[in-house]
């Protein structure tokens, strides 16, 4: 019997989140990883399922992508990309995080919406479903990698020994991500809007991200707004690992762990907070 | 607070439940009514300072007519909300027959819908597969099994749902109006499953219209009228006041 996670410390768990309730449902977010798993499994399986060319489509949008901004960016307007970098491989660099971000944060927004039916009747721990929305995407990153050895095979592009600090990188964006869909997807019950919100700000922030261009072409003075932007940060420090054989330096990654970690501690506090009142507004 | 709650299933203590009926959720709507400083909704109760327990073991029904508040207290058991005042307390693993197959995936097999539903219900994959068998023989779709379930007709969905939600091994039962639908035969099984479990001890809520259901089945029966608890007691009685209760009110409507 889990008489440690039954239904009494509900009550007050959304009225006075503090450090014990935390670690609570740290707790009960581990006895539930079977079912984080059945979920990332069922998105997964339900994603492609409809289509004919299946997983085949998650490798559609990165390439399609990566070819036509490749075509506009070095062919009609020119941007350099550092090193002896072909761009083709600079923006797909750039491309699959960001896609791996915006795809997540869209997905998650609307995960929690999208389960009503099984929110307003059984009780799980909700934060399972934006995280799983959020995992399903890694597999998506899965299939870019593929993309990317292939394209850097094409270009004879060896990779160096700084590629071992992707996963390090990764799991800090990871967290980043996690930390933004947790309080997004809970708003988006209250206010339907959150979700258009969404998608405009993730069409402005891809122009605001050196995705297609290096940071080292933005005016100095400009430099604050991308010093601020974590996947800026997280980009950039892909792009050295991978392409330039340039370590991402412990003190910006320890930044970006530090923004990531206070973003997943708030986020998911904001979530919890908001959600003993979820079956109430769906 | 509550005194030896440890006998206890189930416990309300003085429990209201407010509802805001809101009138739209865009922010253009929200935004002018809140600087206005006018209220976005309108409260609305669902239960009012309702108490009442249920021991463990016990089987009580909860009648009433619609929008009494029964499928509000069964949500409040079921921890899917939480209450405005009061206190609810549940002590054990709580399985709810609430909707059957509300975790369904359309494009999903049976099969793998299996897997997802009992995680929701909190069965540990392990858990999952020693009882998987025993889930898809009791539901009778052996044959079907890795079939997506958008192919099942509507009770072999039910079926399935009301198969995995029985094997969850509950302590506590929350069943809301489902052996309503499927076949007689079906039904008969699934009122031998309950009586298996009022034997092994499985404390059993259930909502329900069927009143010869609970005076047949029921230990106690709770009548709620208006979000108010207006009769408790054996269930011959509970019923026979809503009986009352609503040829009075019938009476009204039909008088002037």
């Amino acid at each position: 019997m889990d008489q440690g996670l039954g239904v009494s410390r509900r009550g007050y768990l959304g009225s006075t989140f503090g450090l014990p309730d935390f670690a609570l449902s740290v707790a009960q977010l581990w006895h539930s990883r079977d079912l984080l798993w059945h979920m990332t499994v069922r998105h997964l399986r339900g994603q492609y399922k409809q289509s004919i060319l299946g997983y085949a489509w998650a490798f559609v949008n990165p390439l399609s992508m990566m070819l036509i901004l490749s075509f506009v960016f070095s062919q009609i307007i020119r941007i350099e990309s550092p090193g002896d970098v072909p761009y083709p491989l600079f923006v797909l660099m750039g491309l699959l995080p960001w896609i791996f971000f915006s795809s997540a944060l869209g997905s998650a927004t609307d995960s929690v919406v999208g389960a009503a039916s099984l929110v307003t009747k059984v009780y799980f721990p909700r934060e399972i479903l934006p995280t799983a929305a959020v995992l399903t995407k890694v597999v998506d990153v899965g299939f870019g990698l593929v993309i990317l050895a292939a394209l850097m095979f094409f270009f004879g592009h060896a990779p160096p020994m700084t590629v071992v600090w992707v996963p390090l990188i990764f799991a800090i964006q990871l967290l980043f991500t996690l930390g933004l869909s947790y309080p997004l997807a809970a708003l988006n019950l209250y206010f339907h809007d959150v979700r258009f919100l969404v998608g405009v700000a993730l069409s402005l922030l891809f122009y605001m991200t050196p995705v297609i261009y290096p940071v080292d072409i933005v005016p100095e003075r400009y430099h604050i707004i991308f010093d601020l932007n974590p996947n800026a940060l997280f980009i950039d420090a892909y792009r050295r690992a991978v392409l330039m054989d340039i370590s991402p330096g412990a003190d910006r990654l320890l930044l970006g762990l530090l923004i990531a970690l206070l973003t997943f501690l708030i986020g998911y506090y904001l979530f919890k907070k908001m959600e003993p009142g979820f079956a109430d507004r769906i | 607070m509550l005194t030896g709650y440890e006998l206890n299933a189930i416990e309300f203590h003085q429990v209201s439940k407010r509802f805001q009926l809101q009138e739209g959720r865009t922010l253009r709507e929200f935004i002018p009514a809140f600087v206005q400083g006018r209220g976005f909704s309108h409260p609305f109760f669902a239960l009012q300072d309702v108490s009442f327990s249920v021991a463990r073991g016990e089987t009580l029904g909860l009648i009433g007519r619609n929008g009494s508040g029964k499928s509000t207290a069964l949500k409040l058991m079921a921890g899917v909300m939480v209450a405005t005042k009061g206190a609810v307390r549940v002590n054990g693993r709580v399985s709810p027959l609430i909707e059957l197959g509300a975790g369904f995936h359309p494009d999903l097999s049976g099969r793998e819908n299996v897997f997802m539903n009992a995680s929701i219900l909190g069965m540990s994959g392990k858990e999952i597969r020693s009882k998987f068998d025993e889930i898809v023989s009791f539901a009778e779709l052996s044959d079907f099994i890795d079939t997506p379930v958008k192919r099942y007709s509507s009770g072999m969905y039910m079926r399935l749902g009301f198969s995995v939600a029985v094997h969850s091994t509950p302590d506590i039962l929350l069943v809301d109006e489902v052996l309503a639908v499927g076949d007689a035969a079906f039904q008969d099984k699934c009122m031998a499953k309950m009586r298996e479990f009022q034997a092994q001890g499985v404390t059993i809520v259930m909502v329900t219209h069927a009143l010869e259901m609970v005076k047949e089945f029921c230990h106690r029966a709770i009548l709620l009228e208006g979000g108010h608890l207006v009769a408790e007691g054996p269930p011959a009685e509970v019923v026979q006041h809503y009986t009352e209760t609503i040829v009075h009110t019938e009476e009204m409507v039909i008088s002037p």
